[in-house]
């Protein structure tokens, strides 16, 4: 049996370094990547490229962005009062896409699980303690996936933010149990921010 | 509920089989070896998408075959389709033609409840077995509480990950105490409700098998006494040396006590035979309850154990199954026919991974 050319091998060996592809749809790419037009390969090169050396995260929020800070937390109109806390930039996505929240973001990069080796200082936690009293937040919302580490980060944060007399509130329910923001239908969300209730 | 028909493909030792079955008693008639316990890990595949031997998928694919494929009619509420194919590469299951994507719509398509010689552990093994027993059951007829049970489990493993750091920092601890505490209470809370519920049956089923004056009572006794929260807070002294949650609902016991006595330590093998079978008709006739239909009794070599006075205590309770439109399979060597048995079954020989009418 003739062994792939080793160009292919490497490119093989990469893709199959991304999430969600395994070694045979890793294979599969990199054989119609190889026999694809030039062109065309070549412009989804200089996408990889650009994407990745335009694209960073808001020193602020945290949220993917081309401009420092994102446009987000660089627009007056929104209610800086109201700072709405999630796992991932990509919730932050989820949450615009439902239009219905006014306030501001904060990505805390995670969650708390001990089983995966993640605690308090490896999450944008510090940074969140910061920005409640220097952007004069009065209400924090933890959307938050309503799995059993995103509830326990949940009481661990409120119990920390109450240090600073804010309102601490939840919009966990209505999400579907287990799984994180990207699952939930806008129509979820929006019932889900009306619906949010203080955590005690 | 009843299992019409049954397809299986590279299962085992079966190369090939295709078989028909109307509801009714069924009896698997083969030497050792020739494959009767394989059909009934089949059919209870089905049932749970697993073998009741505790196995992997890998096993039960024919030596040398790339994967298995095992389908069914199952007669019910609604008639359904299940194809299931398993390979180390590549699982496909479909219901009715659809792939299935949640559990949750598929469980419950076929029940089946089977008797082993296995079944011993719920009352010689340790406390895991019995609990385990007690979860599968409330899985199977409390929504809710599977979702529950993976919580509360998410949450002790976390816990126990925080414990076992060097300086485990105290507010994360809080913040999965609470957890564990808020999902530990409802556990609780839904096997003491529920244990009052199945001990009237288990004991209806010990007495009618065993045919005597032997008193059984079954109690919940839950690893906390009072207050969850209040009792973890005394264990962290213990906690602090063990690096471990040493108490909550996966330290309960579901206690068996046969005449005031531990059932594990004080009863005869043959009156220990008696209870296991006991507690499994119980969830057979639990199910029933809860759903309206008799799930699929799967019966493998606990016949031949039994003395004649228990074989006779349990057929009638077996027929009950049959009459209320269920369906018995059971297998046996010709050496432990049981006599008592009757005309009215349907009877298969099994030979060398093929099923024949007889
Ligand atoms: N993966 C497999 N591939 C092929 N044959 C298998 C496989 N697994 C088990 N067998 C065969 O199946 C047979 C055992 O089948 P089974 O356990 O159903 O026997 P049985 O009829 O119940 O016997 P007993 O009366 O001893 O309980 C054995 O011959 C074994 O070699
Ligand atoms: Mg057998
Ligand atoms: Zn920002």
């Amino acid at each position: 049996m003739t062994s792939l050319p080793e160009p292919v091998a490497h490119l093989v060996a990469a893709l199959g370094r991304l999430p969600g592809i395994g070694p045979r749809s890793a294979e599969r790419l990199a054989l119609h990547l190889v026999q694809a037009d030039p062109g065309q390969v070549r412009q989804l090169a200089e996408s990889l490229v650009s994407a990745r050396e335009r694209v960073t995260h808001c020193e602020r929020c945290g949220a993917l962005t081309e401009t420092q800070p994102c446009a987000v937390c660089g627009d007056d109109r929104r209610d800086a009062a109201l700072l709405c806390v999630v796992e991932r930039p990509l919730d932050i996505l989820s949450l615009e896409k439902s239009g219905t929240f006014r306030g501001r973001y904060h990505s805390l990069g995670g969650k708390l699980s001990p089983l995966n080796g993640v605690g308090p200082e490896d999450l944008r936690i510090a940074e969140l303690e910061r920005r409640v009293p220097s952007e004069s937040v009065k209400e924090v919302i933890l959307a938050l996936s309503s799995d059993v580490e995103g509830d326990a980060t949940g009481h661990y944060l409120a119990k920390r933010l109450a240090a600073f007399g804010v309102r601490v509130s939840r919009i966990a329910q209505g999400l579907p149990a287990g799984s994180g923001l990207e699952f939930a239908d806008e129509l979820t969300l929006s019932r889900a921010l009306e619906g949010r209730r203080e955590l005690s | 509920m009843h299992l019409a028909r049954l397809r299986l493909r590279d299962f085992r030792n079966y190369l090939r089989l295709d078989a028909e079955f109307v509801p009714g008693f069924h009896v698997l008639l083969g030497d050792n070896a020739q494959g009767k316990t394989n059909i009934l890990e089949a059919i209870y595949l089905l049932a749970t998408l697993r073998s009741f031997r505790g196995v992997g998928g890998t096993q039960m694919i024919r030596h040398d075959a790339k994967g298995y494929f095992v389908g069914a009619t199952v007669v019910g509420a609604a008639p359904a389709e299940i194809k299931a194919y398993w390979s180390p590469r590549e699982r496909k299951l479909s219901l009715n033609g659809n792939p299935v994507k949640r559990l949750a719509d598929y469980l419950g398509t076929l029940r089946a409840v089977v008797f082993c010689t296995e079944d011993l552990q719920l009352v010689k093994g340790t406390s895991r077995v019995r609990r385990r027993f007690l979860d599968l059951l409330l899985s199977q007829t409390q929504p809710g509480y599977l979702t529950l049970l993976l919580r509360y489990t998410q949450a002790l493993r976390n816990r126990n990950a925080l414990l076992k750091q060097p300086q485990p920092d105290a507010e994360q601890l809080a913040s999965f105490t609470a957890q564990l505490v808020s999902l530990g209470e409802q556990l609780m809370a839904a096997r003491r409700t529920f244990t009052p519920k199945l001990s009237p049956l288990v004991r209806l089923a010990f007495r009618r098998i065993a045919a005597d004056a032997d008193e059984l009572i079954l109690e919940y006794q839950p690893s906390v006494a009072g207050d969850f929260a209040v009792a973890l807070a005394n264990s962290r002294a213990r906690e602090r040396v063990l690096k471990t949650t040493v108490i909550g609902p996966h330290r309960d016991e579901l206690g068996m006590l046969v005449n005031g006595q531990p059932a594990g330590q004080f009863t005869s093998e043959g009156q220990k035979r008696t209870l296991a079978l006991a507690l499994k008709m119980a969830q057979a006739e639990y199910l029933t309850g809860i759903h309206g239909a008799p799930p699929v009794l799967l019966i493998d070599d606990v016949m031949g154990e039994l003395d004649a006075r228990r074989r006779a205590g349990l057929l009638p309770l077996l027929n009950q199954a049959r009459r209320a439109g269920g369906q018995v399979f059971m297998t046996c060597t010709a050496e432990n026919w049981p006599a008592e048995l009757g005309r009215e079954f349907v009877r298969w020989q099994v030979q060398g991974g093929t099923l024949a009418a007889v």
